[in-house]
């Protein structure tokens, strides 16, 4: 009897909370948010807020055309590939004080887990053969390499300043922390950290300044030039949660020690923020950019974005 | 149910995949301003798509020449299924005034099934998301008669 239930209670948090269902209804409705609130600030009346869904559902009716010189499997895998370790960090991160799974490393595995979904892109772009989607797949692994930085020390930041004398990179004591000493927002040091984190996450996701892999106007979206039908449903989806993970992944750092007792009230508020967050990082500097070179995201990260971060760091590590 | 769903967003997030095909460049300008602020298609779930697995309604202007014809017949194969071919302007319909022009090989209609045809030298904005919406529409039919 009791396994069955400990099965039933675990294929609830993969398929519906905070697994599966939850994050892609919240993705593509974060997705809908910064499509709308972006032609707002163009002057324009813009999609519905559920138009990423009426695309999802289109594609998902569409035909599925595998090139010829396609490798057959990986090109198919890959956007599944995807979507599998998004739901998986999505089971690892906290809404606020309700984790299903919580171990002593998930930051950890979460780092690990966030790479994935790029390489997923790369796996799929290099398995369609096209000579665009072989550009993309080359500016995809650059900006890898240049968010993957910052975004480690950010990281690094977080444990050391939870932990004191050793780093810390258990979600749950991150999260106690933050409810006995304050959110890790209000402490100043933090603060050039909390910035890194915002700017990575549109490179992460890849929006407006940083979609230099998946360029339509370019390279014809990169890695996804040759997808069509339910693979590029897949992958859209995934572009939308992996929004919600990365603010997901702000507000628990940076927000984690809010708790109202309530988990639906406690996700709601999750929810308030993550799209809060979105707009502030993704939409406003979406409407006020435009696409940078490959060459000049590298060099913004690798010097601003990470003088940001270690600027935290070190003031962290000095015991500030 | 959700054959019901698929063909409903069918009709509600149709992404346009733009060829030209030697159009003297007014019915593209016309096509952009559609897309811009001021008329703003994209409130009924309009985007330019950059390749044309990704389209729904391939928008085809100007006449075929014959330096074209091959490269619209592989595009036009390169879309997946629904698909609809709207064609803007005078030119696709009639080859318009470049007519007996020795490089051009005649109307959008000889080498594929046109869906709507937008007329006019050029036809304006309004004319133009006039003639998408419908071919939305048509491509929710189309879905509909692919799921039987």
């Amino acid at each position: 009897m009791e396994t069955i239930t400990t099965i039933l209670t675990n294929a609830f948090h993969v398929l519906v909370f905070p697994g599966l269902l939850f994050a892609a209804v919240v993705g593509l409705l974060l997705a809908g948010l910064d499509r709308k609130l972006l032609a707002r600030m163009q002057r324009r009346i813009g999609p519905p807020l559920l138009q990423p869904f009426y695309d999802f559902f289109k594609l998902m009716g569409k035909e599925t055309i595998i090139p010829h010189e396609a490798n057959r499997k990986a090109f198919l895998i890959a956007p599944v590939l995807g979507f599998v370790s998004l739901i998986v960090m999505m089971l690892f991160i906290p809404i606020f004080g309700y984790s299903p799974f919580s171990t002593n490393a998930d930051l950890i595995v979460i780092l690990y887990l966030l790479t994935i979904p790029a390489v997923a892109l790369i796996v799929g772009g290099s398995a369609s053969g096209s000579p665009y989607a072989g550009i993309g797949i080359s500016r995809e692994m650059v900006t890898m390499m240049a968010y993957e930085l910052p975004l480690v020390i950010v990281l690094l930041t977080v444990a050391k300043k939870v932990g004191g004398d050793e780093l810390v990179f258990s979600m749950q004591k991150i999260g106690d922390w933050q409810a006995m000493n304050g959110l890790l927002i209000s402490h100043w040091s933090l603060i050039p950290a909390a910035i890194a984190f915002l700017l990575v996450i549109p490179a992460e996701v890849g929006t407006q300044p940083f979609d230099v892999a998946e360029a339509e106007t370019e390279i014809c979206e990169g890695p996804l030039v040759e997808y069509s039908g339910a693979p590029l449903a897949m992958f859209k989806l995934n572009t939308a949660i992996k929004m919600f993970v990365m603010t997901a992944l702000f507000t628990f750092l940076f927000l984690g020690g809010i708790d109202t007792g309530i988990i639906a009230l406690n996700a709601l508020i999750f929810v308030a923020i993550c799209a809060v967050v979105t707009v502030l990082c993704m939409t406003l500097i979406h409407a006020i950019t435009a696409r940078l070179k490959i060459e000049h995201l590298f060099k913004f990260y690798w010097t601003f974005v990470s003088a940001l971060a270690a600027i935290s760091l070190i003031l962290v590590w000095l015991g500030l | 149910m959700f054959k019901k769903i698929i063909a409903k967003s069918m009709a509600k997030s149709p992404w346009i995949y733009h060829i030209n095909t030697g159009s003297c460049n007014g019915c593209d300008i016309e096509l952009v301003a559609v897309l811009t602020p001021r008329y703003d298609a994209e409130r009924f779930g309009f985007k330019l798509a950059g390749t044309p697995r990704h389209a729904d309604i391939v928008v085809v202007s100007g006449p075929i020449t014959s330096q074209s014809k091959e490269r619209l017949i592989r595009t036009l194969e390169q879309v997946p299924e629904p698909k609809c071919v709207v064609s803007i302007g005078s030119c696709p319909r009639s080859c318009n005034v470049f007519k007996g022009s020795y490089s051009v090989e005649g109307p959008l209609e000889n080498y594929t099934h046109v869906d709507v045809s937008i007329a006019g030298c050029t036809p304006k904005p309004e004319a133009i998301i006039e003639g998408l919406a419908k071919a939305a529409e048509i491509l929710q039919e189309k879905r509909e008669a692919m799921g039987k």
